[in-house]
């Protein structure tokens, strides 16, 4: 098995890998530092808290898992037509695709966890903000950001790849059919949600159902989407 | 040894068969050319025998074992594909990094001579090289690899003339002192017929002729000098093509012993065909005889 040049293929150009999106993260942690400056500045304390509670549900650290959300679609868009041009096999492509999946996963996750740490420990850094210790990266223990932002940068780099892969073997059509099933559920979702009182108590139930069942939850949706992409890649055809 | 054989391959995709019934056998350390206008099924051929496309039927053997998911034979093979993609974001540095991994017997010091005989900018992204510059990438990695079974589809598209001789030159030279298989595909035949040792003619997706160049020299002769004279030549023969030009005229034919003789008493010219002219007759004859609504053509 060539894992290790399957592994370089992905890895191989350290900026795209690592650089840049780790220069956005630092920009956009930057303009939100600036936001804590001026409302700490302007507002004083009550607005200052205020901030604090209300950041919680702050997405600029998207900057970041935005990029490796597309990480996916690229390894199997762009990387494997090369893999299979440059003779490797499809299990090797596989495996090593997997490994930098979770690799990625484990440094950004890391990184996430100590940017955490730090904010944490310092009061959002002096300025009462939050970046990192966000609900979608998690509020609870370290611990817990750690396996949450491993868990959900690997489940989205698996589901890219499937997706990746199902256009790849079905073509426009299974896009539009992927969308539109989407949009079905979640528009059906919102709706139901308006219409029936006791649907809405079922879902905000579901919604508060904790933090173990919803890594469980993630990582299940992890690994249907990692079933469907390793079963499609087996099959792939050069393009 | 046999590097290659096929037994009835064929690969049908929605709309076409790509390739029909094809079974060729090809030897190891010899250069075989494939041959076939566009759209003959020659790339798709290599991506067979590359096994990064499945078949819809019937049997290969690539280095003694079907390439399909096979790291033995794949790693022993370089397959370069004139419509390779890159990702976006590498440069042929990376590509070249990559490949120097991937390929047990690649030659480093050779590949950054190649780099700079070709001039290869090896640090620009690739999606800004130009299409011969695209093209060098493949030559270096194709020949640096020096891989056992090598593989090159249309390799120089986009290269002026002194870098495609330049690529003859270093095919053959290493070829020569690292013997090894080598496929090349290619509609530019003259160019290449004195390098071919083997060919093999694709033509809608079949197998049109496959034979030693050797063998082909023999193949045809043309018959050229006055119409009247050139027409008593061919009294009873089978003529392959024959044009006129007002009172003269040039036909192909298949040679007899003591050809020679005739014409030089006819006072007509007897010259060799060419690799080319042969591949353009015989394609063209096929074109005439599918357009000529014959039930078992019409039903494919």
């Amino acid at each position: 098995m060539r894992i290790r040049n399957v592994v370089q293929l992905h890895t191989v150009n350290k900026l795209q890998a690592f650089g840049w999106p780790l220069l956005i993260m630092l920009f956009s942690l930057a303009i939100v530092l600036v936001i804590g400056a001026i409302v700490g500045s302007v507002g004083g304390d009550t607005a200052r808290e205020g901030m604090h509670r209300g950041m919680q549900f702050n997405g600029a650290i998207f900057a970041l898992l935005g990029p490796l959300i597309g990480f996916g679609f690229t390894a199997m868009g762009q990387y494997f037509p090369l893999a299979l041009g440059l003779g490797l096999t499809r299990r090797e492509f596989a495996t090593g695709t997997a490994l930098v999946f979770a690799g990625n996963a484990l440094f950004y996750a890391v990184i996430v966890t100590i940017g955490k740490l730090i904010e944490v420990g310092t009061g959002g850094f002096g300025l009462s903000i939050r970046f990192f210790d966000v609900v979608y990266t998690g509020i609870g223990e370290w611990w817990q950001t750690l396996i949450q932002t491993f868990l959900l940068i690997l489940v989205v780099s698996l589901i890219g790849a499937a997706i990746t892969t199902a256009f790849h073997r079905w073509g426009q059509s299974f896009l539009w059919i992927f969308w539109l099933t989407l949009a079905v559920i979640v528009v059906g979702g919102v709706l139901a949600a308006v219409v029936s009182v006791p649907f809405r108590d079922a879902v905000v139930s579901i919604a508060g159902m904790g933090w173990v069942p919803w890594m469980a939850v993630t990582a299940g949706i992890g690994v249907i989407g990692g079933a469907i992409w390793l079963t499609l890649v087996r099959r792939a055809q050069a393009r | 040894m046999t590097a290659i054989s096929t037994t009835g391959l064929t690969k049908r995709y929605p709309e076409v068969a790509a390739l029909d019934d094809v079974s060729i056998r090809l030897e190891e350390h010899r250069i075989h050319g494939l041959l076939g206008r566009n759209g003959a099924g020659k790339t798709t051929l290599m991506q067979l025998l590359t096994g990064q496309v499945f078949a819809t039927s019937g049997e290969m053997q690539v280095l003694g074992g079907t390439p399909v998911e096979n790291v033995e034979v794949l790693s022993q093979t370089v397959f370069i594909q004139e419509s390779q993609k890159y990702p976006d974001t590498f440069r042929a540095s990376d590509v070249l990094r990559i490949a120097a991994g991937a390929y047990p017997n690649w030659d480093q010091a050779y590949a950054d001579r190649l780099v700079e005989q070709y001039r290869l900018p090896a640090k620009r992204l690739i999606k800004k090289l130009s299409r011969g510059q695209l093209s060098a990438i493949g030559i270096v990695i194709g020949l640096a690899a020096r891989a056992p079974l090598t593989f090159f589809d249309e390799p120089y598209l986009g290269l002026d003339a002194v870098a495609r001789q330049m690529f003859f030159d270093d095919l053959l030279a290493d070829y020569t002192e690292h013997p090894r298989t080598i496929v090349l595909s290619t509609h530019h035949i003259d160019e290449v017929a004195n390098l071919l040792e083997h060919v093999v003619i694709l033509d809608q997706g079949k197998v049109l002729l496959e034979a030693d160049t050797d063998d082909l020299h023999d193949a045809a002769i043309t018959v050229s000098g006055k119409a009247s004279a050139v027409d008593a030549f061919l009294a009873g023969r089978e003529v392959l093509e024959r044009k006129a030009l007002g009172s003269l005229a040039t036909a192909t034919i298949t040679p007899r012993d003591g050809d020679e003789l005739a014409a030089r008493e006819a006072g007509l010219d007897l010259t060799q065909v060419s690799l080319q002219a042969l591949f353009v007759h015989l394609t063209t004859a096929n074109a005439a005889s599918a357009a000529d609504p014959a039930p078992s053509r019409a039903a494919a």
